[in-house]
């Protein structure tokens, strides 16, 4: 990661230097915390503003985030997650809790999303895929194209099937299908 | 019978509680069941971790520089949970800047990797490491080998946690209860009962050692903690009794019992000490 990418990403740091951040966070150090959130807080920035697509409330759960990541380090069990997946799943949570509760956040303004979903397995230039990553497209890969579509489009906007059925023209029966069906080849194919 | 249909439910809706498809009310049984089942817990924690790869494909934002501040100033009254299982490393931090700091590491763990043993210890989560450079430090290169002990495993001591969902049936929790049996705190989450005008949600706490329900009182619009009402109730009491939601008039029951029906009840159960410990809010 530090070695593949260059300027604001490189702040970025390897999982094992967040695991020791963490741990030190647990045991209260705020040095440690103020150095976790330099080198995480525009990675979940970009998480939770994709989902929520308004500066405001993206500000206000990342506040909430890493008030949840300060309590909660302790809990962290590097056996189970890497640090930024564990951050980025208590991001995305509180992102998607309170975009179901704000119905009125307009879900429009696909472009920005299709560019994400256009992010496909493609060789993005210069970035280092983790071999878990590379896993995973892997997999999704063998899923077509318009499921590919939808699996991403649906991590990245934190869209519900309704949005996704209205997205996608189909009906929502068909997406939940789809989106089953999906999950369970990606399973299938990634194994435990 | 194709794979897919022997594709548990409970598994698909973990998969989609993770991929974010699922509407308010499934969420809201998904963290329920994430409280509660640790089959289910597992099945997030097996998702989150393979889905959150897919994070390295979003560009960072830069937050407002505010936010750092405001996050700063609400730390003060937070308390930390204690239990972080990790052994305590000799954290290669030294006291300079942040980007100095980063450099170092980077060219730092760059000189690690070269240690295929090392590489296999950070990949393991540092555990090898503690495991080598405890038992056979002459293994590893010089500049890993150990100057200070640095195994000092944190003590960890897990107290039971219990979890009611109130709830009428399986597929509509009304109330998530969390209770701290060492501190006797109680908070209460509504998760799908609709407010009501002009009335109020009141808690009780039901038990045969009592002639009637105890009152917990009044459940608020967003998640709150009660702090003291269970200070006396002891624990055998709180964690055998059933819980239970009625309908008040505003304010809560003007004669102390219950005057409304029980719309939803349930009991405590202990949750397994690793079952939340990636728990996502």
């Amino acid at each position: 990661m530090i070695e593949g990418e260059r300027g604001l990403a490189s702040r970025m740091l390897t999982p094992a230097e967040l695991v020791w951040l963490l741990a030190a966070v647990a045991k209260g150090d705020r040095a440690a915390f103020e150095r976790l959130y330099a080198a995480t807080r525009a990675k979940l920035y970009g998480v939770v503003l994709r989902i929520l697509r308004r500066a405001d409330l993206a500000d206000e759960v990342i506040q909430e985030t890493y008030i949840k990541i300060w309590t909660s380090a302790g809990q962290y069990n590097p056996a189970i997650a890497t640090p930024i997946t564990w951050m980025v799943s208590i991001a995305r949570n509180r992102a998607i809790d309170l975009i179901r509760k704000k119905s009125e956040v307009p879900i429009e303004e696909e472009s920005d999303a299709m560019d994400v979903a256009a992010e496909t397995p493609d060789p993005l230039a210069g970035r280092e895929f983790s071999e878990e990553l590379k896993r995973l497209l892997a997999c999704m890969g063998k899923l077509d194209g318009e499921r590919q579509r939808l699996v991403l489009l649906a991590y990245y906007s934190g869209w519900t099937r309704e949005q996704l059925a209205a997205k996608f023209e189909k009906p929502v029966n068909t997406i939940k299908t789809w989106l089953r069906r999906s999950l369970a080849e990606i399973r299938e194919c990634l194994g435990s | 019978m194709t794979f897919e249909d022997a594709y548990d439910s409970d598994e698909s809706l973990a998969a989609e509680y993770v991929l974010g498809t699922l509407d308010a009310d499934e969420r809201a049984r998904a963290q329920a069941l994430i409280e509660t089942n640790s089959a289910f817990a597992a099945q997030v924690q097996y998702w989150e971790r393979r889905l959150g790869e897919l994070h390295a494909m979003v560009e960072p934002v830069e937050p407002p520089a505010q936010t750092w501040a405001n996050i700063s100033a609400r730390l003060d009254g937070t308390t930390q949970s204690e239990q972080f299982v990790l052994p305590r490393v000799d954290e290669p931090f030294d006291a300079a800047p942040l980007e100095d700091n980063v450099v170092y590491l980077s060219r730092q763990l760059r000189r690690w990797r070269e240690g295929t043993l090392v590489a296999g210890a950070l990949a393991a989560g540092l555990a090898g490491f503690i495991v080598i450079s405890s038992t056979a430090p002459d293994l590893l290169p010089e500049r890993l080998r150990p100057k200070p002990r640095v195994v000092e495993v944190v003590k960890t001591e897990t107290l039971p946690k219990f979890v009611a969902v109130l709830q009428r049936d399986a597929a509509s929790p009304a109330f998530i209860l969390t209770i701290d049996i060492e501190n006797r705190n109680l908070t209460v989450r509504r998760v799908s009962a609709d407010a009501q005008a002009g009335k109020s949600y009141e808690l009780w706490l039901v038990s045969d050692r009592f002639p009637a329900p105890r009152s917990l009182g009044v459940v608020g619009d967003s998640e709150f903690t009660i702090d003291n009402r269970l200070m006396a109730y002891d624990p055998a009491t709180i964690t055998t009794a059933t819980y239970a939601v009625t309908l008040e008039p505003e304010g809560g029951s003007p004669t102390g019992a219950p005057t409304g029906d029980i719309l939803w009840t349930g009991r405590l159960v202990q949750t397994l000490p690793g079952a939340r410990s990636q728990r996502s809010p």
